[in-house]
């Protein structure tokens, strides 16, 4: 392995990167040596168009642009001389002489890496007087993003992310110069299942998604590192986090499991967090046969109720477990241990399933399918037909995935039965059978675990704080167990619990 | 239909008033394809050393040695070698290869096959620029013409060794006259230089190892292999050995190609060849190869036209293309059009090519219309500093140059527009 020298300190690097790339297998980037670039990006193909990125060379006679220039063994940069700083000076004047500048009204200002550098390596005072180019504030590129030609540097990272990646090839570069802007080819919109990562990768505030755009200053997000539950990937993200509320979703790099990006569906997953679909309030069916409210320790205390009588009259047997692979492996251990301490034998796991993608996008539409396979939850297929045939009387459903149209396809089976107790974070048909409806927490409003399609083990905390009462799913199994005096069911059940959900 | 220029010809251009020429058989008639049967029977590294032999340097600006180039083509290879001849003719001022292309197209080609023998390169794209289509016309009738004849194709001159040569027509880009830019469009792309390294000989048009010359540089081939190296080297400067063909325009008697010796003093090129300046005026400066190429003052015509003396005066011999302005041209009008030419052109791939050519433009027109400062012209001459050498191709350097040549000679023009706020210069030509 080559030797390096950079800035007076020695590493190993490995054959054949570049500069800019060995920097960032170290970690060093943009994290103790600061190599300003633009145009570079990890996970797309190097363009050395910004020239941002210059460094000095001992033996070369020019600055060499750290993104496309091989590390050799012996090989010694510098990247904090005065001759660097004043190429990194030329390039962010340059960069700036036609840039509108409107960072009071721009959404990337506060992540914007124009500003960044400007404030590092730009002038006090602009020496131009010249007008700066007129182009298109607003251009509609496709359904999720807007593009603005002034702000623009031409990094061109967008056009080569359409190509490399969802490889559909959307954006180009159309005339020549200082006059060149970047549009959607003739006929074609942008619009594939990745578009909005062009915002991310977009420096500067030119490609602002539809979705977060003038929603909210990014200063006042606070990042919070959690995992995609759109599908079995496991992406990483960060929650953009305001005023108790989820604002947005953004990739967090995993090279090992998402590298730099999310799909749109999975960035647009967190409108479900806070959606007028969740399930608020405590719910027992009455002697009328209609659902009312109730504290949520008194519904738990019904949900027991009902529980215990089945299991007297009729023996634990036939009450059956549903589990549900949205959960975490926390919540699902609790259901485990919760059928085996009625005891039951009787548990199915429905994954709910969809299209899935070369990238990233999965077939299984849950985030946790292969830890309850691995906590021993096999297919629902089996109960269904139990389900079926009778031979199940009463039912703790975690979950509605049971609904879709591969398992019981709707709520018809469910009528007959004696007890169905529902615990869930969204609505379902399954109010309209539920005895006990108690609500869930989403994976953004708890700590636990999730295990991703590839065994990978990755970690949640919470986000935000539900704004009604809701326990973590395995919380309140623990309840209920307690209140049916269940063997292993007696501490506290939110102490024990490692889905214990309080933020601080 | 004859021919008015050019008024000197050497060995390059001496047939090319006759219109017969331009026909195989005629240029066969005066020797020609001479020299490619004789390389076809010398071992390929011998005709490489030959012309490494000549000193015979890149006649399409840069002035890089031509067999140094070629043999930085892999000998063994088992992936296709391509050679290009740069036939994109488009820096202002340059009109030689156009003459070369409609008056002598066979000796282009044989120019080609010789170096395509001595690479081992089994086909040639010939990449002529958009506007060019008379001479492309031209051309493409002599490939024809070379493949009846067994010159060219599956076993050329008899010879087993295939050898295809493609005619490929640009889009009107400045750029693609740059060999990167040339190879990206080739192939159907924006013409956009590429990042170096790799180089042309390891990844070229294609992705195969290629080489890329000018017109010119293939049309001296024949000549060497024909007589000799030391031959070639009686003609110009013991560094800067041949011919070349000055074009000379602007403020002369005669406008027109000079084929002349390497090293040719500027004044005698101006004043002997091209009939000096007409109506008794002075000569204010000249730019001598290209615009690109930074300005000359009047003081320093005494200069030999080849790259060793010219890089002395912090200018080059470029393509060769002399530009002479007389004692009535504003220099800061002239800069305005060569800065709106560099604007206009920049692929606009790096940052300082990008924006500097726009800022650049910007500022010298302000000048010119009388708005500007002191202080612009610092500007100038700290922006151009900032272009120079960093990007991927040369054209952010050759977009600075000529700005940092006009204010190295001519700051006094850019001086008094500022005192006057307003073109001192009513008698010069109309932007």
């Amino acid at each position: 392995m080559p030797t390096i020298t950079v800035d007076g300190v020695q590493y190993e690097v490995e054959e054949g990167r570049t500069i800019l790339q060995a920097l960032d297998d170290l970690g060093l980037l943009m994290n103790g040596v600061d190599v300003p670039h633009y145009c570079w990006h990890p996970k797309l193909s190097i363009d050395g168009s910004c020239r941002l990125c210059q460094v000095e060379v001992e033996g070369m006679p020019k600055l060499q642009i750290a993104c496309d220039t091989r590390v050799s063994d012996g090989m010694v940069i510098h990247t904090t001389t005065d001759r660097v700083k004043s190429a990194r000076e030329g390039v962010m004047e340059l960069l700036l002489v036609n840039h509108p500048l409107d960072c009071p009204i721009c959404d990337q200002a506060g992540e914007c890496k124009l500003q960044d550098y400007a404030y590092e390596y730009g002038a006090l005072q602009a020496r131009t007087v010249e007008p700066r180019r007129a182009l298109k504030k607003k251009v509609d590129l496709g359904p999720t993003i807007v593009f603005d030609q002034e702000r623009c540097i031409l990094c061109r990272r967008c056009t080569r992310f359409c190509s490399e990646i969802p490889a559909t090839g959307e954006l180009g570069i159309f005339a020549r110069g200082d006059h060149s802007v970047i549009e959607t080819f003739p006929g074609m919109e942008l619009d594939n299942p990745y578009s909005m990562n062009v915002a991310d990768i977009c420096p500067v505030g030119a490609l602002t998604t539809k979705d977060f755009r003038f929603k909210i200053r990014v200063w006042f997000l606070e990042d919070v590192p959690g995992i995609c539950t759109g599908c079995s990937n496991g992406c990483n993200i960060f929650l953009g986090v305001a005023n108790n509320k989820v604002q947005r979703y953004v990739p967090r790099r995993n090279d090992s499991v998402n590298d730099t990006w999310i799909c749109d569906a999975g960035r647009m997953s967190y409108q479900e967090i806070d959606s007028p679909s969740r399930v608020k309030a405590s719910l027992v069916r009455g002697e009328d046969g209609v659902l009312e409210a109730r504290p949520y320790a008194a519904a738990v205390e019904a949900a027991a109720a009902r529980l215990r009588r089945l299991v007297e009259s009729k023996g634990p047997g036939v009450i059956a477990g549903v589990a549900s692979a949205h959960l975490t492996n926390e919540d699902l251990a609790v259901l485990k241990r919760f059928l085996e301490a009625l005891p039951t034998e009787s548990a199915g796991l429905p994954v709910p399933r969809g299209e899935a993608d070369a990238l990233l996008v999965k077939e299984e539409k849950a985030a946790n399918a292969a830890g309850a396979r691995a906590l021993g939850f096999e297919d629902a297929a089996p109960l269904v037909e139990r389900i079926r045939g009778g031979g199940v009387d009463g039912i703790v459903m975690l979950g509605h995935d049971l609904l879709d149209p591969a398992y019981l396809g709707g709520i018809e089976a469910l009528q007959k039965l004696d007890t169905v107790i529902w615990i869930d974070t969204h609505q379902s048909d399954l109010r309209h059978v539920a005895h006990v409806v108690l609500p869930g927490r989403h994976a953004a409003e708890k700590r636990g675990t999730l295990t991703n399609h590839a065994g990978r083990v990755q970690h949640l905390q919470p986000a935000v704080e539900p704004t009604f009462e809701a326990h973590a799913e395995g919380e309140t199994l623990e309840r209920i167990g307690r209140a049916l005096g269940l063997t292993g069911f007696g501490g506290d059940p939110a102490a024990g619990s490692p889905t214990a959900s309080s933020r601080k | 239909m004859g021919l008015k220029v050019p008024y000197v010809t050497s060995y390059l251009t001496e047939h090319c008033a006759e219109d017969d020429y331009v026909s195989l058989a005629g240029y066969e008639a005066k020797g020609g394809y001479r020299a490619a049967k004789k390389a076809l029977g010398m071992a390929p590294q011998e005709v490489i050393n030959l012309v490494k032999e000549s000193g015979l340097q890149g006649r399409g600006g840069a002035g890089f040695s031509t067999g140094m180039k070629w043999s930085f083509m892999p000998q063994d290879s088992d992936r296709p070698k391509y050679l290009v001849c740069n036939a994109d003719e488009s820096e202002p001022g340059s009109f030689k290869d156009r003459l070369l292309l409609e008056r002598t197209p066979h000796k282009m080609l044989e120019g080609i096959l010789i170096a395509a023998w001595a690479t081992g390169a089994e086909k040639t794209f010939i990449y002529v620029r958009g506007e060019y289509a008379f001479p492309a016309d031209v051309v493409q009738r002599a490939i024809d013409e070379a493949y009846e004849k067994g010159i060219l194709g599956p076993r050329c001159m008899g010879k087993s060794f295939a050898h295809d040569v493609v005619l490929m027509r640009g889009a009107g880009a400045y750029i693609c006259g740059e060999e990167t830019g040339l190879l990206e469009s080739l192939e159907g792309k924006k013409g956009q230089p590429r990042k170096k390294p790799p180089f042309p000989a390891q990844y070229g048009a294609f992705g195969m190892p290629s080489t890329v010359n000018n017109v010119e540089t293939f049309c001296h081939v024949p000549h060497i292999v024909d007589q000799g190296a030391d031959w070639f080297r009686g003609f110009g400067t013991e560094k800067s050995p041949g011919t070349t063909l000055f074009g000379v325009s602007g403020h002369v008697v005669r406008p027109g190609l000079y084929e002349l010796p390497l090293g040719t003093p500027l004044d005698e090129i101006i004043f002997e060849h091209a009939g000096g300046i007409p109506g008794g005026r002075k000569v204010k400066g000249v730019i001598p190869g290209g615009m690109s190429m930074p300005v000359l003052p009047a003081g320093q015509l005494d200069v030999p036209m080849a790259n060793e003396y010219l890089r002395e005066r912090q200018s080059m011999l470029g393509t060769g293309g002399i530009m002479v302005m007389d004692e009535t041209t504003c220099m800061v009008r002239a800069s305005c059009i060569i800065t709106y030419f560099f604007r206009d052109e920049s692929c606009g791939q790096c940052t300082q090519c990008r924006e500097g050519t726009g800022w650049l433009n910007k500022i010298v027109n302000r000048l010119e219309r009388g708005a500007g400062s002191e202080k612009d012209i610092d500007i100038l001459v700290d922006v151009a500093g900032k272009m120079e050498g960093q990007t991927i191709c040369a054209f952010a350097d050759a977009a600075a140059w000529p700005v940092q040549g006009m204010i190295r000679h001519f700051r006094g023009d850019f001086e008094e527009h500022v005192r006057q706020q307003k073109c001192p210069f009513s008698g010069s030509f109309e932007l």
